[in-house]
């Protein structure tokens, strides 16, 4: 699947280069025939590969450019859509299925400074419209990510946020500045929605320790950063604006809503941890209203959208919610090649409300009161 | 997106057929000339029932056996799967020229058969579905995945196979006309011996029989007791797994199994990536 380029063309505005470490980006369209066909944007990565870059042509003065490139803050993303976190393992997996430099961002699986085994199994269950799982952040260490993921990560393509979780906030500040040190990462995703961290509480529920967290991280690690936040709090909205107020670039929401399944007969719960986290089409519209009180609250803070997200009319809606990207979690375990297709689709679904950008549908949703 | 031949992709194929052939048991041939030219005897697909969200995930089931047309090209493959649950449930209810969604082929698969020697499987239940293909490539009667074993096969395959009552047999004809010889084990006592399938096993090797590579597949405890006796009798032993899965290609961690480790130790692997297929002494079977 290459990106052929003949005949399609390029409006100037195309040759907007996106600036940070994140490459550059080049997209060109036109519209026939009502229907919007697409070039890939390719990627160049700061100077190298400038040969590649073609001249842009603009040769048909209708040219329409739908513009799917989004800013977190400091991080610019060529279009909106990335894979989540634990949802695609180490990237090499999804692989076989997507075409990762079509994509947004990937996010590998969350990094902990030290290996863990994770959880005994049971760790997923399937629930209805859904997936409750219990994985417990299986992972071999950061130093084995820094050698053996990073540098491939470094070749696929697209912007990479590595996720980390630290046991304590020393420990994610420690993690944070390694992999702010060593190259490869775009962003960095807090997290900070695991258990047994300091003070003995859920590190994401109290604002305090979102605070500090943030930013301590902040002074440690150059690189973009984004607060992961669990839904299982009380008021969103405020461990957010402390997210915000301590320098998150972006946040991300949301994380899995805790819950457990039960196999009545045997009196037991199903996941061997008894409890896990939600995901899926069933908590889409939990996660909607999270985006969309969050947005409304803090128009200022970009919002990175997830939670049930399977198609596109899904991607608009968090999009319209309030969300400048998205992310696809669960869908890629039943939908392997969903992530880019998603790309695909976007411009055509813009292009059917007038819109020529991504941007200019984001926090669109009006009340009803 | 149709990958190439070798690698997994993501396909929407058209069913050719799904009909039962034993009690709750069904053969769904599925339309699919790429992954039936790239899979080998162990490998497995995910298959979505159908229905948007409800099932939800992918179902894992074994190449049961490639399709080929009067040529000899492989056109087709099919599964046979036993209704169980959901998903096998909804499965059950599609008909031919509906489509589903897939991918793979997934996972390891089997390697070379010992050439010249006597294979024996050890199926429990529905767990005889990987041993269809490979018979047939192990005995050299089948090349697939570009793969033949024609100048290196098995002389003779056997299937040990346990179910628990005659009506849940299935395929037996197929195996027999692939060359494989079959005996029964059921737990009623209503076709071949009552017992386990692991007591037949233990019947041949008393009796003197040492078979060059044995494979296994079916309920953790007839596999545990299968890795066992292969300890016994130091028999070169295989087992393919069938842990539970979300994704199938390695993306959710579902499916991890107790695996020992070259250094010693054991860690947790996912069975879908470097499985479903292991030595059965590399399983830590007291985890
Ligand atoms: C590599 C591999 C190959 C397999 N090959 C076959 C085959 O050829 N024929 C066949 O009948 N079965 C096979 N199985 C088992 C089959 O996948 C399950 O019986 C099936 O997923 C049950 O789904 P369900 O919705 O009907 O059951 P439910 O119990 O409702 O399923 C709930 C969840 O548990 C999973 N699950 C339940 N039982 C199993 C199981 N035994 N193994 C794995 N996952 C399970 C399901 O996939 C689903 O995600 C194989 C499993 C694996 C891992
Ligand atoms: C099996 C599984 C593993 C996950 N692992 C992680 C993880 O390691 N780190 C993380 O930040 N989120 C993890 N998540 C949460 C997802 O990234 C996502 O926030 C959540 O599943 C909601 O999105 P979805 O409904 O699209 O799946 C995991 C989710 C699932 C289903
Ligand atoms: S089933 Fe998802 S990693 Fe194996």
């Amino acid at each position: 699947m290459s990106s052929g380029s003949s005949a399609i063309v390029a409006g100037a505005r195309s040759e907007v280069i996106a600036s940070g470490s994140i490459g550059k980006v080049v997209r060109r369209g036109t519209l026939s025939r009502g229907r919007l066909q697409l070039d890939e944007g390719r990627l160049i990565r700061h100077d190298e590969d400038r040969r590649d870059l073609e001249p842009a042509a603009v040769d048909d003065p209708e040219a329409c450019l739908i513009d799917l490139r989004v800013k977190l803050g400091r991080l610019e993303l060529r279009n909106p859509v990335l894979a989540a976190s634990g949802t695609c393992g180490y990237i090499r997996e999804l692989a076989a299925f997507v075409q990762l430099d079509r994509l947004g961002g990937v996010i590998p699986k969350t990094v902990t400074m030290r290996p863990r085994a994770g959880n005994a199994t049971p760790r997923t269950v399937e629930t209805p419209a859904g997936l409750l799982n219990a994985i417990g952040l299986d992972n071999d260490g950061l130093e084995h990510f820094l050698e053996h993921h990073l540098p491939y990560l470094r070749t696929v393509g697209t912007a990479v946020v590595v996720n980390i979780a630290g046991e304590t906030i020393d420990e994610f500040v420690a993690m944070a500045e390694l992999v702010g040190a060593a190259p490869g990462a775009d962003a960095v995703e807090l997290n900070i929605s695991c258990p047994n961290v300091s003070h003995g509480l859920d590190l994401g529920i109290d604002v305090r320790s979102v605070a500090e967290v943030v930013t301590r991280v902040r002074r440690a690690c150059p690189l973009p950063l984004i607060a992961k936040l669990t839904p299982n709090v009380t008021d969103l909205v405020v461990i957010a604006r402390a997210a915000a107020d301590a320098g998150a670039d972006a946040v991300s929401l949301v994380n899995t809503f805790r819950g457990i399944a039960v196999d009545w007969r045997r009196c037991k719960p199903i996941l061997a941890n008894d409890f896990g986290g939600l995901s899926g089409p069933a908590i889409k519209p939990l996660a909607l209203r999270a985006v969309w009180e969050v947005a409304r609250a803090l128009p200022a803070l970009p919002v990175i959208g997830i939670g049930g997200i399977a198609n596109i009319d899904d991607v608009l809606e968090f999009l319209v919610a309030g969300a400048s990207a998205i992310q696809v979690g669960t869908a890629n375990f039943y939908d392997p090649g969903v992530c880019e297709r998603l790309v695909a689709e976007l411009p055509a679904k813009l292009e059917e409300i007038g819109a020529t950008s991504v941007a200019e549908v984001v926090g669109t949703l009006r009340s009803n009161r | 997106m149709d990958g190439t031949a070798a690698g997994p992709a993501q396909r929407l194929v058209t069913i050719v057929e799904n009909r039962p052939i034993a009690r709750d048991t069904y053969v769904l041939r599925l339309d699919d000339p790429l992954t039936a030219s790239a899979i080998r005897p162990g490998q497995f697909l995910m298959i979505r029932p159908g229905g948007e969200n409800d099932p939800l995930l992918g179902r894992p089931l074994a190449l049961y056996n490639v399709v080929r047309d009067p040529g000899g090209t492989a056109v087709g493959f099919e599964v046979v799967y036993l209704v169980i649950g959901r998903g096998t449930r909804a499965l059950s209810a599609r008909r031919a020229g509906e489509r589903l969604s897939i991918w793979g082929p997934l996972g390891n698969g089997f390697g070379p058969p010992p050439a010249g020697g006597a294979v024996v499987f050890v199926a429990g239940g529905i767990g005889q579905t990987p041993f269809l293909a490979l018979g047939g490539w192990w005995l050299g009667r089948e090349s697939c995945g570009g793969v033949s074993y024609a100048g290196a096969a098995a002389h003779s395959a056997t299937l040990l196979y346990g179910v628990r009552t005659s009506e849940l047999a299935a395929g037996i004809e197929d195996f027999e006309r692939a060359g494989i010889a079959v005996e029964v084990a059921t737990d009623d006592g209503s076709l071949g011996r009552r017992g386990y399938v692991t007591d037949l096993l233990r019947r041949r090797l008393e009796g003197g029989a040492r078979p060059g590579k044995v494979v296994g597949c079916g309920p953790p405890p007839m596999l545990s007791a299968l890795a066992r006796m292969a300890r016994e009798y130091d028999l070169d032993c295989d087992v393919s797994l069938e842990n539970h899965m979300a994704c199938g290609y390695g993306a959710c961690f579902s499916c991890v199994a107790p695996i020992v480790q070259q250094g010693g130790g054991t860690d947790l692997r996912r069975v879908c990536v470097e499985g479903p297929v292991f030595g059965a002494a590399a399983v830590d079977w007291s985890a």
